[in-house]
């Protein structure tokens, strides 16, 4: 554990995370293509490896720099290496990828979802730490901001990076509240990983059989429609 | 096992000209097998949430087996929707963890979260049951999110939809029934009322669409949608409710998987899933009419078969804890959705044929004639080992 000074300065470090952090999901809504969100999902992934490296060393907690050493490995070096790989094509190109909802309207939605997040935790921050009460409301909604997200993008990456954009929020609040083993840290990053692969290799599949990865405009499966 | 039996033929058929692709098929086939065996064994929810992730991924590439745009795009939205419920469950089991760790547990065990349970705050307790809920009930096909789950089966190959309609939802079920002792000390009937009105709206919904279906195997899906509602409301009913849902669970997964073979046996007789261009079956191919016919009875819960028996066993649980609305509504609904299957299937299986007469491969033959015999066997008789297994079951199930 460390004290005094040094500890005010970490939970203050953190505080200053977190605040990126929450902004890092707002930035998720803007970008019109693919490279420009994956751009910002390496960068709120390093954010969540920067909150669990000063929580580790805040509470001395080696599992919570191996959560850092992880997630800095499989969220900014892997999984964006990986993507560029498989998906090369559809990274590179300049396309205007659609959105369902306008990037004013998406903000307006998530500073509701950001109230609301704060609202439904607030009954747990009674008598806990400072850094519970600055990585679990903030993770929360960064998670719902996530699941809009996903939501309104129509395209694979997107989605793809979105539903690891909800996995960085649930772990944000995950490495505030909950101490793990080291296998089950490792065995979360790699899985993390073998998600991304899979979706990557199904959405290559799809731009190949597709022609695109607009995933949005797969609609032969609705209800109604006889096979 | 018997998917494997199964897969046999129908797998050759489907990928005939290309080893390789029913090389790969095998190869999926066991890893998401495997995947699925691991889930039960573990002790740890942190490391059993990873195991569900990997039931996922380990099947996505057997949902899009056919490469198809349509198959393509109901394994993009299997993936999609059920990783993402899966992840807002985490944060539940996080909020659990902590609550263990507030309590001075140390080891990370089912056992010793139901035992810190009464020493978590109310409202930490809440939020991870709904969290839980909604994340794993995506997985589980409860409704809205139900959405994955008839694109998947409808484009799947048979033997996969046998898997994740009667194998992989009721893995995911079990997670939340695991957990189910730890909700219990949520103060108030809050748990049980949001499992209750889940589980209704579920197979309320679920009978509706039955009745608009055009697809076969959609038809089973939404099958499947009714009786994970089913188990969600029994769980709801408290103790008196806890046979019926470890017996039901065991009952759908054999009903759900003769029905999908049957479904499979029509889809290679007829070469389609279209409800309207299948009439006369019975002549077309008798053994799949009649299979087909004695799968719709059994998955709609009609007597003899084991599914009649653990619906009744619920009926009772309800009666008991006098909860007659929750009977009374799940009475229409299962009527209604009795009828949606009955008449579709009534109407493929008689009439004039529409293809010209088929035979049913040896492979789909054993498979079915195996999967019958629980299903027949469990509808008249519950032998004493399996019924003190189910009762150890329900122990899992109370604090």
């Amino acid at each position: 554990m460390t004290g005094g000074f040094a500890a005010n300065l970490l939970v203050d470090l953190d505080a200053l995370v977190g605040g990126l952090f929450i902004l890092s999901a707002f930035f998720l809504m803007a970008p019109r293509q693919a490279q420009g969100f994956l751009k910002h999902f390496v960068r709120q992934s390093f954010l969540l490896a920067l909150s669990a490296l000063l929580l580790g060393w805040l509470h001395g907690s080696v599992e919570l720099l191996l959560v850092a050493l992880i997630t800095l490995l499989a969220k900014t070096l892997i999984i964006p290496g990986l993507l560029t790989r498989t998906l090369e094509r559809e990274l590179r190109s300049r396309r205007e990828v659609e959105l369902a909802v306008s990037v004013p309207a998406s903000l307006l939605v998530a500073i509701v979802i950001t109230v609301l997040a704060f609202v439904f935790v607030a009954p747990l921050l009674h008598g806990v730490g400072p850094t519970v009460d600055i990585n679990l409301p903030i993770g929360f909604a960064v998670t719902l901001i996530g699941v809009y997200t996903l939501a309104v993008r129509r395209e694979a990456v997107p989605q793809m990076l979105a539903v690891m954009a909800i996995d960085n929020g649930a772990f944000f609040a995950g490495i505030a509240i909950a101490s793990s083993s080291a296998i089950v840290e490792l065995a979360a990053g790699l899985e993390g990983v073998v998600v991304v692969l899979v979706v990557a290799i199904l959405a290559r599949t799809i731009a190949q059989h597709v022609g695109s990865t607009a995933v949005g405009d797969l609609t032969s499966l609705k209800e109604g429609t006889p096979s | 096992m018997t998917a494997l039996v199964y897969s046999w033929d129908y797998i050759r058929h489907l990928a005939r000209g290309h080893p390789e692709k029913e090389r790969r098929y095998y190869m999926n086939l066991n890893l998401f097998v495997a995947s699925l065996l691991v889930v039960p064994l573990l002790l740890q929810p942190a490391l059993t949430w990873v195991a569900v992730e990997l039931t996922t991924v380990l099947s996505v590439f057997l949902v899009s087996f056919d490469n198809t745009p349509p198959a393509l795009e109901a394994a993009w939205k299997y993936a999609v929707i059920t990783i993402t419920g899966a992840t807002v469950a985490v944060l539940g089991i996080f909020l659990l963890l902590w609550g263990l760790a507030s309590a001075g547990g140390s080891a990370q065990t089912w056992s010793a979260l139901v035992a810190a349970a009464p020493h978590m705050p109310a409202a930490q307790l809440k939020l991870a049951f709904v969290l839980i809920l909604l994340g794993f009930g995506t997985k589980v096909g409860i409704v809205p999110m139900h959405t994955w789950l008839p694109d998947a089966h409808s484009q799947a190959p048979t033997p996969v939809c046998a898997l994740l309609s009667g194998v992989e939802v009721t893995t995911i079920l079990y997670v939340i029934m695991r957990l189910w002792p730890v909700f219990q000390g949520v103060p108030g009937l809050f748990a049980t009322r949001w499992l209750e009105v889940v589980g209704l709206v579920s197979v309320g919904v679920a009978a509706f669409l039955l009745i608009q279906v055009h697809d076969f195997k959609r038809l089973f899906a939404f099958s499947t949608v009714e009786h994970m509602g089913i188990l969600l409301t029994a769980l709801g009913l408290g103790p008196a409710g806890d046979f019926g849902t470890t017996y039901q669970l065991l009952t759908h997964g054999l009903a759900k998987s003769v029905a999908f073979y049957a479904a499979g046996s029509v889809l290679m007789a007829t070469g389609t899933r279209n409800i309207a261009s299948v009439r006369g079956l019975i002549r077309i191919s008798p053994v799949a009419g009649v299979t087909l016919l004695l799968s719709g009875l059994a998955v709609a819960g009609a007597p003899p078969f084991a599914v009649f028996l653990s619906e009744l066993s619920i009926f009772r649980a309800a009666v008991s804890v006098n909860e007659v609305w929750v009977l009374g509504l799940l009475l229409f609904f299962l009527a209604v959705a009795f009828l949606g299957i009955m008449l579709h299937i009534n109407a493929m299986v008689f009439g004039q044929p529409s293809h010209p007469p088929s035979s049913t491969p040896g492979s789909l033959k054993l498979a079915m004639a195996v999967g019958w015999i629980p299903l027949v066997v469990l509808g008249v008789y519950l032998p004493p080992p399996l019924d003190h297994l189910l009762v150890l079951a329900t122990h899992a199930l109370r604090r």
